[in-house]
């Protein structure tokens, strides 16, 4: 039977939620699900896949490329070529899904965030989500796709019973061209953005840095936390512990106020929780308007001033 | 220490409108203003900072047609010392096709080479790939999303590489590898018109693309470009802007965070 072979992501222990994405998506595709995963004990859903393979490996050696380019020739060896190799849009995902594609010279469509199984069509972003490009295999054979969170584990389905686990023997953990040391975590500082009720979230659309004493002003009078989208961060508008998104903070707050974020994934899967999204943003395209619950177009500053004019009255 | 970085010129859609046209074939970016690629810059100043410590040179390439130049002179203005355009009229879909003829320009050109820099993902295609592809055809180590390169020892680097959720793995890459530098790894330096002027009288090498793509044919094929499905989106607030930021201040209240 024609199989999706799925890299797992276990991140300090867990099973990450981003891999009911991945296991969805090989059931959308209607092919068999075969989960490699690292040693550990994590709880993980076995009636939700078909076939588990242990490599195990440790969950650090799982995070490289070179040792798991190993892992997956060796499943290919014995279980033969798989029709998908799916892994996850993470950091992780990315970095083996492609560096796999090199190696075995196999097609690669990364942010994959939808699938048209009669015309077998992938979605895949461009722009921040502004249009969507629709590919296919330009001949018949396997294909790497990498799967953004959230966009298939609606099609994660119970098998009714409990998948086996088959040992994968004799891969090494450790490869001379790569070595981990250690994790690093970023330093706990005084703000925590995920404890806020309001957040007034700034984008790069602000313009400038000078422009942030005059929100920190307008959010001093409105009680509300000040946060940030990366490129703020990046360029050190405002400090780290302030970034919402997949490589900053994960914040649900009663009411996220974004003004000039555009909304890309990576920041929206950071805030989409929040109970109520207001939006301000000159761009009536922007994708944010697609998650905000209430939208203002317009120039943030300019909104901004105003406020505060109203609010000192 | 000799660095290549690939950059690329990409355009700034951020606050255009972007339309599809010839039947969902095209995207017309006609009206749209280009810039180098964000993380590109990034790359840039990362290796151009390397070879400031240690010796060595930058060679900045770029793949794309005769504007693309830009990006080569940006690159020079901002430290590498030498620029190479492979030339083409249309860049393919498939980050394979592209990672076929920068490997084989790398091989047939002799560019020397300890590292190779890419920004993480391009600001257009968001492929992410173009690092990742080059290292396992080369057989050389990779690491992306390099948030910090914390050592340059002999033999290797050590890199901060950013996961999720402010955690990051600290790991040991063997030299020659490819590296991907996340965003915020510095602070790009500033790069005047003087300086892009000074850059200009540099000479750019041009190699055609088609001549080292060595018959790689795409794997995959873009067929049609579609627009995001609707999510219902949010009640836009219309009129006046008094208006409307009286109306922001009502569901500020409404929603209990402000009195
Ligand atoms: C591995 C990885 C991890 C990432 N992690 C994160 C993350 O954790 N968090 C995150 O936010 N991003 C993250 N990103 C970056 C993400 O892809 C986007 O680049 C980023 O979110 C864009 O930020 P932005 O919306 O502020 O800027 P832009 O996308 O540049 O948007 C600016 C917006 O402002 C609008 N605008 C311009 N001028 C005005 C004005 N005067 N008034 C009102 N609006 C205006 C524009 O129309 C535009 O919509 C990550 C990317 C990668 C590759």
């Amino acid at each position: 039977m024609s199989y999706a072979l799925i890299v797992s992501e276990v991140r300090r222990g867990q099973f990450d939620e981003r891999n009911l994405d991945s296991i969805g998506f090989a059931n959308l595709a209607g092919k068999a699900a075969y989960l490699l995963v690292p040693q550990g004990d994590y709880a993980i859903d076995k009636g939700s896949v078909d076939l588990i393979i242990d490599t195990g490996l440790t969950e650090s050696a799982f995070l490289n490329p070179l040792v798991m380019v190993d892992a997956i020739t060796k499943v290919i060896d014995t279980a033969g070529m798989p029709d998908l190799i799916v892994f996850t849009h993470s950091s992780s995902g990315v970095e083996l899904a492609t560096y796999t594609a090199g190696r075995k010279a196999l097609p690669i469509i990364t942010d994959v965030s939808g699938y048209d199984k009669n015309e077998a069509i992938f979605y895949k972003s461009y722009y921040s989500d502004k249009v969507f490009g629709q590919f296919r295999k330009a001949k018949e054979g396997p294909v790497i796709v990498t799967v953004r969170s959230g966009s298939f584990r609606e099609f994660v389905s119970d098998r009714g019973k409990a998948a086996d686990t088959k040992a994968l023997e004799g891969i090494s953990g450790s490869v001379e061209g790569r070595e981990f040391i250690e994790y690093v975590e970023e330093a706990k500082t005084g703000v925590d953005i995920t404890k806020a009720e309001f957040l007034l979230s700034l984008g790069r659309g602000i313009g400038n840095k000078d422009e942030i004493p005059v929100y920190e002003e307008l959010a001093g009078i409105l009680k509300a936390t000040i946060s940030g989208s990366r490129p703020v961060i990046d360029k050190q508008w405002l400090p780290k512990e302030r970034q919402v998104g997949t490589s900053g903070k994960t914040v649900k707050p009663k009411v996220y106020l974004a003004m000039g974020i555009s909304g890309a994934f990576q920041h929206i899967a950071g805030m989409k929780d929040s109970d109520c999204i207001i939006a301000v943003n000159k761009d009536p395209d922007a994708p944010i308007f697609q998650y905000a619950h209430y939208g203002i177009i317009g120039d943030a500053n300019k909104v901004r001033d105003k406020l505060k004019d109203i609010l000192k009255g | 220490m000799n660095i290549v970085v690939f950059a690329k010129r990409v355009a700034a859609t951020q606050e255009e409108e972007l339309r599809i046209t010839g039947d969902g074939k095209a995207v017309d970016l006609s009206k749209i203003p280009f810039k180098m690629n964000d993380w590109d810059n990034y790359a840039v100043e990362e290796a151009v900072k390397i070879v400031e410590a240690k010796g060595g040179t930058v060679t900045a390439i770029t793949i794309g047609n005769q504007d693309s130049d830009e990006i080569l002179r940006r690159a020079i203005a901002m430290g590498a010392k030498d620029g190479f355009l492979m030339e083409t009229v249309e860049v393919s879909d498939d980050p394979a096709v592209r990672v076929e003829a920068i490997s084989n320009l790398l091989n047939k050109e002799n560019i020397p080479f300890d590292a190779v820099f890419t920004g993480v993902q391009a600001e257009d295609d968001q492929f992410a790939a173009t690092g990742g592809i080059l290292a396992g055809k080369l057989g050389i180590p990779y690491a992306s999303m390099v948030i910090g390169i914390d050592a340059v020892e002999e033999g290797h680097f050590i890199v901060r590489r950013e996961l999720e959720g402010g955690l990051q793995e600290r790991i040991k890459v063997k030299i020659p590898c490819v590296l991907s530098i996340q965003s915020g790894i510095n602070e790009p330096r500033y790069v005047s018109i003087m300086g892009i002027r000074k850059a200009s009288k540099v000479e750019r090498k041009t190699f055609k693309f088609n001549d080292y793509r060595a018959g790689q044919e795409a794997m995959i094929e873009l067929v049609r470009w579609s627009y995001p499905e609707k999510k219902g989106g949010a009640k836009i607030l219309t009129g006046e802007m008094d208006g409307i930021c009286r109306e922001l201040l009502g569901i500020l209240k409404e929603k209990g965070v402000y009195q």
